[in-house]
């Protein structure tokens, strides 16, 4: 029996918040050998929904821990997160992967694409994944890949494509199923400094356009002030008091 | 559609290294291939083997001996006990095994000597003519005097080909070779009949003097014209009556073979003993399949030798695609997914590798048969071999078998691609 996954998502929202997104003590930690690092600790976080929140840290701040245990990736050692209503610490291994699947859009640092796909069949690979098939699939896609402006370049692989446009190609496949949740892990690390103003030019304006909340891991400050509601700093996996808020 | 999809990118996975893919699927296609052609031949063999037995109608017979066992002798097997079989329900003819050497055929100016064997019209209703009849046809049910003669005796008699033997008009006589190797020629008035039909027996009976046969109606046997010495079949004829010991041997041929047991056993109880074909063959079915058996072991252990490969070719690419897998988890890929990904890939090395294995066992036959036929003709054995047999079954077995394999072999590493953890597989480099 195929149970649908908002049915899914909705029996694991257990308790409803006020937030879309809502952190209340959250803690990670991994054991690498006999030592114990804490990645994060403590996290209490509000975020409403479509409000752009940048977080700002140093290397090893617990920044993308942050963004993995909000996108389902990762769970937590303590404490609780949710997500539009869902306990993601509560959810099954399946459950996440359908919370990802539905809500979560991702962009990545090195982009990952897949080099033996075309930029069109890299954005519509998400949409395997969903069980979006046939011409829907196509229109998703092309859709998806005009909105960032690589309609003329749909047909190549990403090794014919420049990091800029191998980024938007990445946000492409990321916004291609309308996901509630967008999140960006330094999302323009791997670019130079004009590419990575169109790059973030661009998420600002898909934040705008589709009211998606976006959380954004960086550590450029001046780039992430520019376009996010809402500056968060990390540091040493606790989350600094007295927020920026614009 | 989802199906397809995965298929899709499973091929993409694939094409992704071809050489180690292309050589992987080579070692499925060569065990495969050594499969079926093993199993081909242990197949092709037994049909060979069998073959003979299904076109001389023999697994209807009832060989029917005198029981002579422990000294005791049974009742006689003579021309009354024949009509007391032929009056058992289900028999449709006893006839006394009549191999009578020493006959001559003759056309014209030239002869050919050969064996005659006696065979009741009837036989006409079984399947002999469908099989080895090459030309003609078998004795129809009138009472013309007919014979169908091997093609070796048409080649002696001058016939080009065997259908110009047809409706021939030929002599036959008998000549018993006398102790000191000089011929008696026969009486002045050979049996003259007319040449029906023109058999040629199975490629494995060729070269034999299986090719020799001059086949008579059974009554028309009994009227050859015997030398002034005793010929084999007046012997077997003073056998037949009720003052002689009676016939060494009678065939009981029955309608159909369902009942060869049944009746096998009525005329046991009658104090014969019995023996049939069919049970003589199934005997050597037993012992085909023990070899068929055999084969399609040393068959798999190849196969399961190139699974190893395929473990090898998966487990490498589960390596090299490691980020790749840790993105499709965080773009909504479950374990479930990964794992029939991969277990897709497998399952597409042993498809190819099947059906390139198949088509390899099917040409490596060939080959084989053309090399075996190129040998038997150096040793006087005419005609082409056919040694391999590939019923469809085997070969959808052999294609299902490689498949499934394959996919086995894909279980260990589809595990491993579904338990990647994204977390992990996105940071490494």
């Amino acid at each position: 029996m195929i149970i649908p996954a908002a049915l899914l998502l909705k029996l694991a929202a257990l308790q409803a918040t006020s937030s879309f997104i809502e952190t209340r003590g959250l803690s990670r930690q991994y054991r690498v050998g006999p030592a114990e690092i804490r990645a994060l600790a403590d996290v209490n976080l509000q975020v409403p929904q479509g409000q752009f929140v940048a977080v700002l840290g140093v290397s090893g701040s617990g920044k993308s821990t942050l963004l993995h245990l909000l996108g389902g990736l990762d769970t937590p050692n303590a404490g609780s997160v949710w997500v539009d209503n869902l306990d993601l610490a509560a959810m099954s291994r399946y459950q996440r992967t359908i919370y990802r699947r539905t809500t979560v859009g991702f962009i990545f640092q090195s982009y990952y694409l897949v080099g033996s796909l075309t930029a069109a069949e890299n954005v519509a690979l998400a949409l395997t994944f969903q069980g979006v098939y046939g011409a829907e699939r196509e229109r998703l896609a092309a859709e998806s890949i005009a909105r960032v402006g690589l309609a003329q370049r749909a047909g190549h692989r990403p090794s014919e494509l420049s990091g800029g446009e191998q980024q938007r190609v990445a946000i492409a496949r990321a916004i291609v199923h309308r996901p509630r949740l967008l999140l960006a892990d330094e999302p323009t690390g791997n670019l130079d400094r004009s590419t990575a103003n169109e790059v973030i030019g661009l998420i600002g304006e898909i934040h705008r356009e589709l009211g998606t909340t976006v959380v954004m891991v960086s550590h450029d400050e001046e780039m992430a002030s520019r376009v996010a509601d809402r500056v968060l700093r990390l540091r040493d996996g606790r989350l600094e008091t007295g927020d920026a808020a614009r | 559609m989802r199906a397809l999809k995965i298929a899709l990118l499973a091929l993409n996975g694939l094409r992704r290294s071809p050489l180690r893919v292309t050589l992987t699927t080579l070692g499925v296609t060569f065990a495969t291939g050594a499969l079926v052609t093993m199993i081909g031949l242990a197949l092709g063999v037994q049909r060979q083997v069998e073959t003979p037995f299904r076109a001389l109608a023999l697994l209807n017979n009832i060989q029917v001996k005198r029981d002579d066992d422990g000294g005791k002798k049974g009742p006689p097997l003579d021309d009354a006990a024949i009509a007391r079989f032929e009056e058992l329900p289900g028999v449709s003819v006893a006839y006394p095994d009549a191999h009578v050497k020493g006959i001559v055929v003759r056309y014209g100016d030239k002869k050919s000597p050969g064996i005659g064997l006696a065979m009741p019209r009837e036989a006409a209703l079984v399947n002999f003519a469908d099989e080895i009849i090459v030309a003609g046809a078998f004795f129809d049910e009138s009472d013309q005097p007919e014979v169908i003669l091997g093609v070796e005796v048409i080649k002696n008699l001058g016939f080009k080909t065997p259908q110009e033997a047809i409706g021939a008009q030929v002599a036959i006589e008998a000549s018993t070779a006398l102790e000191d190797g000089a011929k008696s020629p026969g009486p002045a008035q050979p049996l003259k009949v007319t040449v029906v039909g023109v058999y040629r027996a199975p490629a494995l009976m060729q070269g034999t003097a299986a090719q020799q046969g001059i086949i008579l109606p059974v009554e028309l046997m009994k009227k050859i014209p015997s030398t002034s010495l005793e010929t084999d079949w007046k012997v077997l004829t003073a056998l037949g009556s009720s003052a002689g010991a009676g016939y060494p041997s009678v065939t009981v041929r029955v309608r159909d073979p369902a009942c060869l047991d049944d009746l096998a056993k009525a005329i046991g109880d009658m104090g014969y003993h019995t023996q049939t074909i069919l049970s003589k063959l199934q005997h050597m079915r037993r012992f085909f399949l023990a070899i068929q058996l055999l084969l399609a072991v040393v068959g798999s252990i190849a196969l399961a030798i190139a699974s190893l490969g395929i473990v090898n070719t998966l487990l490498m690419a589960v390596l090299e695609r490691y980020q790749e897998i840790g993105l499709c988890k965080a773009i909504g890929a479950s374990d479930g997914d990964l794992f029939v990904l991969f277990l897709t890939e497998a399952g597409i090395i042993g498809f190819l590798g099947g059906l390139t294995g198949i088509t390899l066992g099917w040409l490596m036959s060939l080959a084989m048969e053309a090399a075996a036929t190129a040998y038997a003709h150096q040793h006087g054995i005419t005609g082409s071999l056919d040694l391999f047999a590939f019923p469809a079954w085997l070969l959808a077995v052999s294609l299902g078998f490689a498949v499934a394999v394959s996919v086995v072999a894909g279980i260990y590493p589809a595990l491993r691609a579904a338990r990647v953890d994204p977390i992990r597989a996105l940071r490494s480099h």
